[in-house]
């Protein structure tokens, strides 16, 4: 059987159409013969067919021992098929790296140039520290090799070992300089060095000061642009530590803008200019005005210069980099920017769209938006078919094909560059990331450059069909809501922008409300929601909240309540189902809460009819996955039961004759919850000002018989279940025609009928307190509610009295109560903590305070005002929690990047550590690290005592493995994997250490951002004591309390530590 | 310094691959199919940078440091049937970088005269001989297209594609069974 050739394979492949899978199975299994057999010329021959499937996934790693085999042979031809194995297939788990070492020693010291060439092309992809030790002195040899190619190579070869293993650099450094500053040695060895030196530069730029005249020298003699390039990127980095140097580039740098005729070059002059900080450094005298000018208009020139859009891109890349400190000279060219943004180059579009943000004003933002909303309408979206096909990110091996385009293939490459031909609808990431520009140019500065909202919202709404189809959030997986965070689709930031313009400015409330009918309204939907997914739905929860809080300013109150309530609305995702059961009564209430007018028999009829429609929508989601839903439903159903037969008891104007007083519950009751203190924006950083009460001891159990009770709970628990089973039936049984009614406990509906004078004599019902008694009276009145509740909530466990001590005893009907306390708790509307707040601080000063205090922050723009964000007194220390929290933010995403190291990131941070200047010419700079120095010095020698272990280990285990492979040439010995874990361990552990420190410091900083937004009264102002945070919505229970105590504690004893 | 050197043809076939960090050999190919993915989506007016593939996007957007080990730039050309592509940090010059390109194919259209697609199947060892003598380590050492094609040449006589490879599968005739 003869074997097949590399040719043969490909050939071979090409021939199989269809069925290559099969054909490369075959070839693999022939190749795992053929490697073992003895004859090296086929085994070099399977090792390259290897390498050729290796390249479409076939992984190869098992042949890493006959790589080294190949790699060994005399033959330069095996040699070469070795090398290049080793450099596509080693990888650091390679156990066979070691024995690799001595080979690449022995064919380093060689006399062929070929071979040397090789080993040094393959040390970069396979070095290790350890290795890097042992071969350092043999490379550094090769630094006077004969041949200027092979010098070059062993220079950018030591650059690869120091990133490994930074001692490198100590005794090779002295070498390389002096290379660089031989002006006889050959320029593309002068070129090759000036790479290394451009890549170690940014890391170290205070060493390589002293090159600066010769570097100098190599740019103004010309002749390479690549070096030339590298050069000026280098000093780049290098002037901003030496400010002379800016007057000896200033003139090159000048010439060669006015001179080059390579663009490449040019750009990088002003790039180098500009990033090199020479702009600043000259601004004012006439020389640097002169360049300025010159380099924009460079710029400028590549902006719209024709059919080039890869300058464009760089150019605006330029730009960008200017903005921070030339705001004005990029303003001035503003017109060819912004012709950018249609560009119809997606990428030059984005960089464009960066800078655009940093250049609108209140003249400009109306046209741009106008631009960029026209730019995502004509587009038209990327249907989600075309997405499957083209999404190829899936990890499976592309699979060779047999091609059948030969002619193609014999195109001459060297044609002019093709492309196809049909532009693809816009990505939905950039999508995404013009709306979200969008947004970020409108909301600026708190609106400083809107002028008018009316056009504003249009657009929101506009936005929203715009959004692309979603695919993180809205979800139903309500379950994973609370565990992992969703990632707020861009629908969500265009609902959270609607809902700030709504709460900020007053003057278009009604638009905003208006807005989000059109929104929510069912026949729109299709309409609105043209995406195929999921995309704008993240908006409806922000226009459901709208639509409740400022219910009255609705167009059509009635089509928002049938929209909201609509049977199509419960498959929601569960975060915005929450949202539309808070809408729902306080759009309900706006509908039925009418008091003036009589109770006539048609608008009960209509009420009930109403109220049916939301009993109706609830009593599904009473049984909804996701709590929060579900608690929402449980809550308001009860609560519209009642209203359900407040409404129907109540007699109405034609059986009484004349004026009919509507149920008070719908008109003073339920209104009443959601009523209360206008919602303003509160700043972020108020939160953190809020002194901690004095009083505050978080350490004291807050029941000290808490465990005692739940255990009673529970004994009653079984006690109950046993002995009482027919009161859960028929609890769970009552119809749900009217709540649980017991004997000695009417319903509140009840007390209700009667008129309201009687009523208040006998019953605890306060909902007139307000409105008829006068203080003392309402004194009087809390005073007994307080005796009464006590009274009743006696024997509940979970009913924390102020005043009971803590060694209360429950009865054996300590359940029995808490079942009937959860039916008739609802009956005692007084009980909810919302009424709580007000019963304790008269409401009309609240108000007043409520409406002051942003008057001060209020920007007066035409004539919308914008309510700027609520805060606390002194901005001194707000200034400084805001450098804490963004220095935690950026500490934490240091921690994150440095443990998801980028793929292909070659690490340089090792050199960071490791001065060159130890030499007379350099050695300023190093001496005022001298305190570090010592560290470092120390590290060294544990790495170096590390490293001589590790060899004299690996030595042992050579021979070990020598011995071995003479009876069994494939076994991989197991007690070198041992070692190598060790020392793996080592470093891991180190690693890890560092990086858990840095995540609780991130996991600290969120906690406190989620802490509960809340505002503190402020001495003089009569400031309301809580203000609730917008879109928090109120109704909070007492229960979370626990928690909260918990995190406050943590936070407390981290603020300790730091 | 330049992470990584791609190349591949319009079907997204690899033709050449060389990573200049150790890497798994699956997720090689993960990159390779999305790097694909965002360059088949380019229409031919479009500039020659892409936006970074997702598993190469930075994990957080406070990299915003002048200079950074991680590769920021990926950098292409479309040449008839053949992409070529550059995964490379902000240290090199993205214009320059094109021309990098356009030396290496000249490289190889001097070592194969008229090099098409094929050549390079057949040969790409070749290819990566060509590569070693401009990029070492991830590091270039040579622009020069003498100098480079001097280099290769001198490693051994460089094969052009078998005869009427053009008409594969049917013309085994001299070459089977060698």
């Amino acid at each position: 059987m003869f074997e097949k050739d590399i040719y043969q394979l490909i050939r071979g492949l090409r021939a199989h159409k269809g069925a290559e899978r099969d054909y490369i199975n075959q070839a693999l299994a022939e190749c795992r013969r053929e490697v073992r057999t003895t004859d090296l010329d086929a085994k070099a021959t399977a090792l390259l067919k290897l390498v050729y499937l290796e390249m479409f996934g076939h992984d190869m790693s098992w042949a890493s021992f006959n790589v080294l085999e190949v790699m060994s042979s005399a033959k330069f031809n095996h040699k070469r098929v070795g090398y290049l194995a080793a450099v596509q297939s080693f990888r650091p788990d390679t156990e066979v790296l070691m024995l690799a070492e001595n080979l690449l020693k022995k064919d380093l010291g060689g006399a062929d140039k070929a071979t040397i060439a090789l080993v040094l092309t393959t040390i970069p992809h396979v070095v290790s520290p350890a290795m890097a030790n042992s071969l350092l002195a043999d490379l550094l040899t090769r630094l006077g090799h004969s041949s200027p190619a092979i010098r070059k190579k062993t220079i950018v070869t030591l650059y690869r070992l120091a990133l490994v293993y930074p001692e490198t650099l100590r005794p090779a450094w002295p070498k390389i300089k002096e290379i660089l500053l031989d002006e006889d040695e050959d320029p593309s060895v002068t070129a090759a060095i000036v790479n290394v030196v451009c890549e170690l530069g940014w890391r170290r730029p205070q060493d390589f000061l002293p090159l600066a005249p010769r570097l100098f020298e190599l740019l103004t003699a010309g002749g390479n642009n690549w070096m030339a390039i590298k050069i000026i990127k280098l000093f780049s980095t290098l002037t901003p530590l030496e400010p002379r140097l800016v007057k000896k580039l200033l003139p090159p740098l000048t010439s060669i803008i006015k001179t080059t005729p390579a663009m490449s070059l040019l750009y990088e002059c002003v790039n180098g200019i500009i990033q090199g900080g020479i702009m600043e450094a000259v601004e004012g005298t006439m020389e640097g005005d002169e360049v300025a000018r010159l380099c924009v208009n460079k710029l400028r020139a590549m902006l719209v210069v024709e059919g080039d859009p890869n300058l464009r891109f760089v150019a605006l890349l330029a730009f960008a980099k200017i903005t921070s400190s030339h705001a004005d000279i990029v303003a001035q060219h503003s017109d060819v920017i912004l012709e950018c943004i249609d560009d119809p180059d997606i990428s030059v579009r984005t960089r464009a769209l960066d800078l655009v943000v940093g250049m609108i004003n209140a003249n400009n933002l109306q046209q741009i938006v106008e631009r960029l909303l026209k730019q995502l309408r004509s587009a038209g979206k990327a249907p989600a078919t075309a997405d499957a096909t083209q999404d190829r990110g899936i990890p499976h091996g592309i699979e060779p094909l047999a091609d059948d385009d030969d002619e193609d293939m014999q195109k001459t490459i060297r044609a002019k560059e093709t492309k196809s031909a049909q532009a693809p609808p816009l990505p939905d990431d950039y999508r995404t990331s013009v709306i979200e520009r969008i947004l970020e140019m409108c909301s600026r500065e708190t609106y400083a450059h809107m002028n008018d909202f009316e056009w504003y919202i249009g657009v929101l709404v506009e936005l929203v069909k715009q959004c692309p189809a979603s695919t993180g959030s809205g979800t139903f997986g309500s379950h994973h809501a609370g565990v992992g965070k969703e990632i707020p689709s861009v629908a969500d930031a265009v609902g959270d922008e609607l809902l700030n313009v709504a709460v900020r400015v007053k003057a278009v409330r009604p638009e905003a409300a208006a807005a989000a009918q059109s929104l929510l309204l069912f026949d729109q939907r299709e309409q609105m929601f043209p995406a195929a997914g999921s995309g704008g739905q993240g908006v409806l929860s922000a226009a459901a909240f709208i639509a409740g809080e400022y219910a009255t300013l609705l167009p059509s109150v009635e089509a928002v309540l049938a929209s909201l309530v609509h049977a199509s609305s419960a498959h929601l995702p569960p975060q915005t189902l929450a949202s539309y059961l808070q809408a729902v009564p306080k759009v309900f209430t706006t509908m039925t809460s009418d008091q003036r007018t009589t109770w006539t028999s048609a608008r009960r009829t209509n009420t009930t009819l109403l109220i049916a429609r939301v009993i109706h929508f609830l009593e599904p989601l009473t049984l909804h996955p996701s709590l929060e839903v579900q608690e929402r439903a449980v809550e308001y159903l009860d609560l519209m039961r009642l209203a359900s037969e407040a409404a129907s008891s109540q007699p109405t104007s034609e059986q009484s004759d004349g004026y009919a007083e509507p149920p008070l519950l719908l008109t003073q009751a339920i209104p009443s919850l959601f009523t209360g203190m206008e919602l303003n924006p509160v700043a972020a950083a108020a939160l953190r000002k809020v002194p901690l009460p004095a009083d505050l001891n978080l350490d004291e159990p807050i029941n000290s018989n808490l465990q005692t009770l739940l255990q009673q709970a529970e004994d009653d628990a079984s006690d109950f279940a046993s002995g009482q089973a027919d009161e859960v039936s028929r609890f769970y049984n009552e119809k749900p025609s009217a709540v649980a009614v017991t004997q000695h406990q009417r319903p509140a509906a009840d007390s209700l009928l009667d008129p309201p004078s009687s009523a208040l004599a006998t019953r605890s019902s306060s909902y007139q307190h307000d409105a008829e008694t006068d203080p003392l009276d309402r004194a009087a009145a809390k005073a007994r509610q307080r005796a009464e509740r006590r009274e009743r909530y006696k024997d509940d466990p979970y009913y924390i009295d102020p005043d009971r001590d803590g060694s209360g005893t429950s009865t054996p009907t300590a359940l029995h109560n808490i079942l009937r306390s959860a039916n008739g708790e609802e009956l005692d509307v007084d009980a909810i903590p919302v009424m709580e707040l007000k019963l304790d601080a008269p409401p009309e000063g609240e108000r007043k305070a409520g409406g002051r205090a942003p008057v001060a922050k209020k920007k007066a723009k035409r004539r919308f005002e914008i309510a700027g964000d609520e805060t606390l007194e002194g901005g001194g220390e707000d200034e400084g929690a805001k450098t804490t929290a963004n220095g935690g933010g950026a500490s934490v995403a240091a921690a994150v990047s440095r443990a998801k190291k980028s793929l292909l990131e070659v690490d340089s941070s090792g050199l960071s550590a490791l001065s060159l200047s130890d030499d007379a010419s350099g050695a300023a700079s190093g001496r005022n690290t001298a305190a570090s120095h010592l560290d470092v010095e120390r590290r060294r020698a544990e790495e170096e005592e590390m490293t001589r272990a590790i060899k004299e280990v690996e030595r042992l285990r050579l021979e070990m493995q020598r011995a071995q492979e003479r009876i069994q040439p494939m076994g991989v010995p197991e007690e070198g994997t041992v070692v190598r874990r060790k020392k793996k361990k080592v470093k891991k552990g180190e690693g890890l250490e560092g990086d858990v420190d840095e995540g609780e410091g991130g996991e600290v900083a969120k906690r406190r951002k989620k802490k509960k937004k809340r505002r503190e009264g402020e001495v003089g102002e009569t400031q309301q004591t809580d203000e609730v945070v917008v879109g928090g919505e109120g109704g909070e229970a007492e229960t979370p309390a626990n928690t909260k105590r918990k995190k406050k504690k943590r936070q407390v004893t981290f603020e300790e530590e730091a | 310094m330049i992470n990584a050197v791609l190349v591949f043809n319009n079907n997204g076939q690899p033709r050449l691959t060389k990573f200049y960090t150790q890497l798994d050999t699956a997720v090689q190919q993960r990159l390779l199919s999305e790097i694909f993915t965002l360059v088949a989506a380019r229409p031919p007016s479009s500039c020659n940078f892409l936006p970074l593939p997702p598993l190469l996007a930075p994990s957080s957007r406070t990299a915003s440091t002048e200079h950074n080990d991680a590769p920021s730039l990926v950098t292409y050309r479309h040449y008839a049937t053949l992409y070529f592509i550059l995964i490379s940090t902000s240290t090199e010059s993205p214009l320059a970088l094109l021309d990098l390109v356009q030396v290496y194919v000249e490289a190889l259209d001097r070592l194969f005269e008229n090099v098409c697609e094929l050549d390079l199947i057949f040969n790409f060892e070749t290819l990566h001989a060509v590569l070693a003598e401009m990029i070492v380590g991830g590091v270039v050492v040579e622009t020069g297209l003498e100098k480079v094609v001097e280099g290769v040449r001198a490693r051994g006589r460089v094969a052009k594609r078998p005869v009427n490879e053009s008409r594969a599968g049917l013309s085994q005739g001299i070459w089977a069974g060698r």
